[in-house]
């Protein structure tokens, strides 16, 4: 392995930037670290380069330990934005910084410069001064300066940034040519999806200092895991579906369509799919489609027709589907599916604002993620209007992009039979009796249950802990969702019932267990802690131990949280995520 | 600014789309002729309607020529004590954050505001031989007061937010990235900042000498009391001057003064020349 990064964490005044970043990069590959501004991916080449310090883990080069070794002495080729080149000197002198510092002959100075300058195209171009040359060249410069000392790595930070799209690509181009014929394991920095595609052998994508997802482009394109991932590479309609034992519902029909590659399901429960636009099919009639099914539908607006003709179309019966969004526009309340057609198809079948047409879906992808929506739930409209405001719950659905519905249920009071099953994750204030609604929610069809207390700020810690190993890969699960959503370190607390020699062993095989199936499974990095004594004691020990954390708790068998939990859960200042794998899988109608 | 042919007539200026240049123009005239020419071009007449004799001999008085090279000699001293000096203050206030820095940034305009015959006294307090410093660099047989040193001393304090304030915001200027890249491509600390940052401040650090010097060469109330002004010791030039023209002799004193005015427009000049050959050699297209 050429980079090797192993649970890179660096924090800014506490708050972490770079969030348990691991990472293998192999010889001569070019991976791209691909995210938005604020998302760490800056910070973490930095630190690869030796310019800023970590404050957790390790980084190797060409397996070296280079995590405390000094920038000058770790080998690397670094490309910043803004080209930082020496304004007074000229290029020659500007590539052959590196070879005067290593004292290296004239001779061989010039010749290293000469074939340097060949590579990116700059023949002749020795004795200028950099404000004599345009962004693009001085870029090449840059970049020609970055491999004068024969770094076994070459770093870009957003090289492009700077300049115009003609040139951008130009460069592109070039920097593709150069990594190809040096063969040198190359990461490169970038927000820009496009430039990712082009360039990339591997992706990662980064949001909140987390690295989500990484792979070949196509395969993050097709198969993405994650919501973020989904919507920032290219755009996607994200649905609400359900999944039963028929198929996967968006409307009323279930769609079988290619592609769809989860299991069938044990439980019907609420899933998210994602539509890619250009996957969705417009027909006259329902015999004419030469896809499935996904329901009726009324065009909205034609977007823009060029290469392509983008059109919104509303989806008529969108009180089954749920919310639909579009990378596009997050905030659209409406059910409106983002659809790309090609002049082709667009000859064939022309249509017009307003005019009502037939959806079929070529391919639907379901997402891994636990967490489709939220349901706000409390005995009278006002406190569940109140509950949809919590700043939590806002920021977590606004950065899911998904539902907030409310529900007022006066069952939830009595504890008798539920109007309608629920779907998703249930959302109840902090209540003294909560245990008891918990249970009832969990028992009619919520996936989990989260207790948010009043204006709870948004956690900086995750505890996570399931009562039994058979809970074990549901609360993974949803940990691991929810803290894509959230900038906060994760914490898997081991609890052993007393302190000995003889089960210390026992209890650390569990932590291990539990961090490498978090990353296996879910790609996600995290810390363990050991804990003794009575668990429900022990976690509200830790939970009132510091401001700012979320307990996420797992249980299999659902009577032991009025057993054993009722006391954490009616008294908790924290807001607590209560999650319900049944151990023998009822089946739900 | 060259004449050109425009319409067929002469004017001094491109057309610029920026109104007012005539008015502008004529108030810079008017202002640099009643401050500075006019009154130079008297001192200049005063100095010339002398006889060559009487000038040669004032000019060339042996008492003349051991001012001047205290005077100028000193100046040159302090102004390169301000040169490293005033650097490494800048430096410190432009790359550090420490508690009090907004303080010192204040003192350091002190100088400017004060009288510069205050300077003299605590100067004068602190250096002289029962003085606070004063005391134990006699023990250690340094005289500062009354000596050359002792106006050395004074014309560095009087010159050095010259330096200071010039050299800050070049430093400011020398981005982080540059000194990164150079840290990437294998330099050290003292390579960096012997080929990155020194040769990007140079034309400020001589700007600043030029100000230092030439603030040094014109002082004279700090000076004269640490001084003690003894002929051929410790008596700079404007001091001489005020001598001749105590003694009514205002022909020798703008002999003196012309004798000045040369030699400061001289070594201003140099610098100014010395900084655009550098500017031409570095970036021949302006930043």
């Amino acid at each position: 392995m050429s980079i090797t990064l192993d649970q890179i964490t660096k924090r800014y005044q506490g708050a972490p930037v770079v969030n348990d970043v691991s990472l293998d990069i192999g010889d001569g590959e070019f991976f791209v670290l691909l995210g938005p501004s604020g998302s760490g991916k800056s910070t973490l080449l930095r630190a690869v380069a030796g310019l800023t310090g970590v404050d957790h883990g390790r980084i190797s080069l060409h397996g070296r330990d280079v995590t405390h070794v000094a920038a000058r002495r770790r080998g690397v080729g670094l490309v910043f934005q803004n080209y930082a080149l020496f304004r007074h000197m000229t290029v020659a002198d500007n590539i052959e910084f590196a070879l005067r510092v290593r004292r290296m002959k004239g001779s061989l100075r010039r010749e290293r410069r000469k074939e340097l300058l060949r590579l990116v195209a700059l023949e002749g171009m020795d004795d200028r001064l950099p404000s004599q040359l345009s962004g693009g060249q001085q870029q090449r410069v840059a970049v020609a300066r970055a491999l004068a000392h024969k770094p076994e790595v070459l770093l870009l930070d957003e090289p492009f940034g700077a300049l115009d799209a003609k040139i951008r690509e130009e460069l592109r181009r070039t920097i593709r040519e150069v990594q190809r014929e040096l063969g040198i394991t190359t990461v490169l920095v970038t927000h820009d999806q496009e430039e990712a595609f082009a360039l990339a052998d591997r992706i990662g994508i980064m949001n909140l200092g987390r690295l989500l997802e990484m792979g070949r482009p196509e395969d993050l394109y097709a198969r993405p895991a994650t919501r973020f991932v989904a919507t920032f590479l290219g755009a996607a309609n994200l649905v609400l579906a359900r999944h039963t034992a028929r198929g996967i519902c968006v409307g009323g029909d279930p769609v079988t369509a290619l592609g769809s590659t989860s299991q069938p399901a044990t439980r019907d429960h609420e899933v998210v799919a994602v539509l890619r636009p250009e996957d969705i099919e417009i027909a006259p009639g329902r015999h004419e489609l030469r896809s499935n099914f996904l329901g009726l539908g009324t065009v909205e607006q034609l977007l823009f027709v060029g290469a392509n003709e983008r059109l919104r179309v509303r989806l008529n019966n969108a009180a089954n589907a749920g919310r639909v969004v579009t990378s596009a526009d997050s905030n659209a309340a409406e059910a409106l599916l983002e659809v790309t057609r090609t002049q082709h198809d667009r000859r064939n079948y022309p249509v017009t604002t307003g005019q009502a047409v037939t959806l079929g879906v070529r391919r639907l992808h379901v997402l891994a993620t636990p967490l489709s929506s939220f349901t706000a739930c409390a005995t009278s409209d006002a406190q569940a209007q109140a509950l949809t405001e919590e700043p939590l719950l806002v920021q977590l659905a606004g950065r899911m992009k998904t539902r907030v519905s409310t529900r007022v249920e006066p069952a939830l009071a009595q504890a008798v039979e539920a109007a309608a099953p629920f779907a998703g994750v249930a959302v109840i204030n902090t209540d003294p009796r909560a245990v008891n609604t918990v249970q009832w929610l969990l028992q009619h069809g919520a996936e989990a249950v989260l207790l948010l207390p009043p204006q709870a700020p948004s956690p900086e810690r995750v505890l996570i802990h399931w009562v039994d190993e058979s809970a074990r890969r549901a609360t993974l699960a949803v940990s691991a969702s929810l803290l894509r959503h959230v900038s906060a370190e994760a914490v898997y607390v081991g609890i052993l019932a007393e302190e000995s020699e003889a089960n210390r062993p026992v209890g650390l095989r569990a932590l291990l267990d539990a961090r490498s199936e978090a990353q296996a499974i879910h790609g996600l990095e995290i810390r363990t802690e050991l804990g003794y004594g009575d668990v429900a004691e022990e976690l509200t020990r830790r939970l009132t131990e510091a401001p700012n954390q979320l307990l996420i708790l797992g249980v299999s068998d659902i009577s032991v949280l009025t057993q054993r939990f009722a006391a954490l859960l009616s008294r908790t200042e924290s807001p607590l995520l209560i999650v319900w794998q049944p151990g023998d899988l009822p089946l739900q109608a | 600014m060259a004449p050109r042919a425009a319409a067929g007539k002469w004017t001094l200026v491109q057309p610029s789309i920026l109104p007012g240049f005539g008015l502008t123009f004529g108030f810079t005239t008017f202002f640099l002729s009643a401050l500075v020419l006019i009154p130079l071009a008297a001192l200049v007449s005063m100095a010339a309607s002398s006889h060559w004799v009487d000038f040669v001999h004032t000019v060339f008085s042996q008492r003349a020529l051991a001012s001047y090279r205290l005077s100028f000699g000193a100046s040159a001293v302090a102004a390169s004590i301000n040169l490293v000096f005033g650097f490494i203050l800048a430096w410190t206030l432009v790359r550090y954050d420490f508690p009090g820095r907004k303080v010192i940034d204040a003192l350091i305009d002190l100088p400017f505001a004060l009288p510069t015959a205050v300077s003299g006294i605590a100067l004068t307090t602190v250096f002289a031989e029962n003085g606070w410093l004063g005391r134990y660099l006699e023990l250690a047989g340094i005289k500062v007061a009354y000596t050359w040193i002792g106006v050395t001393i004074a014309l560095t304090l009087i010159g050095m937010p010259f330096m200071v304030r010039t050299v800050q915001p070049a430093l400011a200027e020398v981005q982080s990235e540059l000194e990164e890249a150079a840290e990437i491509l294998g330099a050290g600390r003292f390579y960096v900042f012997r080929r990155i940052i020194l040769p990007i401040v140079l034309p400020a650090m001589l700007t600043g000498f030029a100000l230092a010097f030439a603030r040094a060469v014109g002082e004279y109330g700090s000076v004269i009391f640490i001084a003690g002004n003894l002929p051929f010791k410790t008596e700079i030039t404007p001091v001489l001057i005020v001598i001749r023209l105590e003694e009514y002799d205002y022909h020798g004193a703008a002999a003196l003064g012309c004798v000045m005015l040369t030699i400061s427009f001289l070594g201003l000049w140099a610098i100014n020349h010395l900084q655009s050959w550098r500017r031409g050699r570095f970036a021949a297209t302006g930043r």
